[in-house]
């Protein structure tokens, strides 16, 4: 129990007077495990990561992030909890006013990180994921794959306890696909635990990680069922 | 790096206005704030000045020996408790007086100028003018009395009065200077409501989204508070000046007194803090969850 970094207990949501998404749905992401998360689009991946996040609060049930209960805790800690987690969003939000190199060190000013270490992180990280040459662009002067991966770069800067990526490679062509699970593979191997959301099958195929599937407002995993 | 700007808070409608209004606003300010000010100083002065709190009058008639009169008017007063002295007028400062309101062509020595003795209080025993009036009737019937508390009293409430309302227009005009950067920090949370929401997602606390609407208040609180404040001092020195030509130079003084300098440095570093704060309450109150 004390492996488990995050769970989700009898979960339920529902959009105003939309349908039911979730119906009691129970999942826990362990220290260090890496999964994806899949299922037909408009099944709730993206809705469970933003739960996941806290940037939408259940209907039914309860959230548990590092030992505390999301609903119960104190609203001062609730940026404390964000910031163990890195985040890449499916419409990316990076912030157009700030220079490419601003928006992957924002999380580490969030922290109030030295400048010039926080610049050096930045450019390392964008010269990985191949944008060395577009540290003073703005978003705006970007394609959607490099928006994608200025993205990726920002939520990993901070070599959070706890990677979701919504969509990361839906952007980005196979090679670059592949290479962005690589980089998360190589995070998960440094203690991260990562929760992808994803409905590339190629991807599922090549990396032989446990799969959370999403189906009638359940999760389903191919090995074991966990509600 | 924690101080750099990740909101785009330069480009608001709300900069382009707000400093506009701030400098007006800490211009009328300031106007009311000195004006207070010498109101204050010149009733301070004024009540440093006024040693005479009672006049005595004695009418002389031909035939009578006014100096007589006089000389036991004065021994009753000295010997009244509460009254610390009791100096008469000397008949040349009542020619001059005299002449002063009437004109130099008018000969004041074919006229009987009464005897006037200055009285003042000491101020720690009280003195009953019914009391004194009787003994000084007892002296001669035509002795009259001038209390001078009664309309100097008057004349500090009147003062005292405007005052209020001179600082009752300066809070006014810095609530409204608050009010306006309150509303102007709201807009601005609205218009960069997605940045703050990334802002948020990615752990910053709601302190540090509001220190950046605070530093941006509190610049531009001060850029725009010290024009308010320079071109209130260049209206008093203006004032000034004409009052010096007006040859009204001691009022000039008075309004340039030395302590008042001060305020034309204060207002736009407590306007400016002020505009910090206010920035910071409102930003805090609308991320509250």
């Amino acid at each position: 129990m004390s492996d488990v970094i995050a769970q989700l207990i009898s979960l339920g949501h529902q959009y105003e007077e939309g349908p039911e998404i979730f119906k009691g749905v129970s999942f826990a992401i362990e220290k260090g495990s890496f999964q994806f998360l899949t299922g037909p689009s408009g099944s709730g991946k993206s809705s469970l990561l933003k739960m996941l996040y806290l940037g939408l609060r259940p209907t039914w049930g309860s959230i548990h992030l590092f030992g505390e209960d999301t609903l119960k805790i104190k609203p001062l800690l609730l940026p404390l909890l964000r910031q163990k987690i890195g985040v890449v969003f499916q419409e990316f939000k990076l912030l157009d006013h700030l220079k490419v190199v601003d928006n992957v060190s924002l999380p580490l000013r969030v922290r109030g990180l030295d400048s010039r270490r926080g610049y050096k992180q930045s450019q390392e990280l964008l010269d990985w994921v191949g944008l060395g040459d577009c540290l003073e662009s703005y978003p705006s002067s970007l394609s959607g794959g490099q928006k994608q991966r200025v993205a990726i770069a920002r939520a990993v800067i901070t070599r959070p306890q706890l990677l979701l990526a919504d969509e990361p490679t839906g952007n980005v062509d196979d090679d670059m696909a592949m290479k962005l699970v690589y980089l998360f593979e190589e995070l998960n191997r440094m203690g991260t635990a990562v929760l992808i959301a994803t409905h590339n099958q190629r991807i599922l195929k090549t990396f032989p990680h446990p799969q959370l599937v999403i189906k009638d407002g359940t999760i389903h995993t191919p090995k074991k069922e966990l509600s | 790096m924690t101080s750099r700007q990740d909101l785009p808070l330069k480009t608001d409608i709300a900069a382009r206005f707000v400093p506009k209004i701030v400098a007006l606003m800490v211009y009328l300010g300031t106007l009311s704030f000195v004006f207070t000010l010498f109101l204050i100083e010149s009733t301070f002065s004024w009540e440093k000045q006024l040693k005479t709190h009672l006049s005595i009058e004695i009418p002389t008639f031909p035939g009578t020996s006014p100096d007589a009169l006089e000389g036991r008017v004065v021994e009753m007063l000295s010997k009244t408790p509460g009254v610390q002295t009791a100096q008469p007028v000397s008949q040349s400062e009542m020619k001059s007086l005299f002449q002063s309101i009437f004109g130099q062509e008018v000969n004041p020595d074919i006229m009987s100028l009464p005897i006037v003795i200055d009285v003042s209080l000491n101020g720690q025993e009280k003195v009953d003018p019914e009391t004194l009036i009787a003994l000084l009737k007892n002296i001669s019937p035509y002795i009259h009395l001038v209390d001078h508390r009664i309309w100097q009293a008057q004349v500090f409430r009147v003062i005292q009065t405007t005052v209020i309302i001179a600082s009752v227009i300066t809070l006014l005009i810095l609530c409204a200077a608050l009010t306006i950067t309150t509303f102007a920090t709201r807009t601005s949370l609205l218009i960069h409501r997605q940045v703050i929401e990334v802002l948020s997602l990615i752990g910053a606390p709601s302190s540090y989204i509001a220190k950046q609407f605070q530093f941006n208040a509190l610049k531009q609180g001060f850029i725009a508070s010290s024009f308010g404040s320079l071109f209130a001092f260049f209206t008093f020195f203006g004032m000034a000046t004409l009052l010096e030509k007006a040859e009204l130079f001691s009022i000039a003084q008075s309004v340039f007194f030395f302590d008042s300098l001060f305020v034309f440095f204060l207002i736009p570093l407590l306007t400016s803090l002020s505009m910090m704060i206010s920035a910071r309450w409102a930003v805090m109150r609308e991320l509250r969850p």
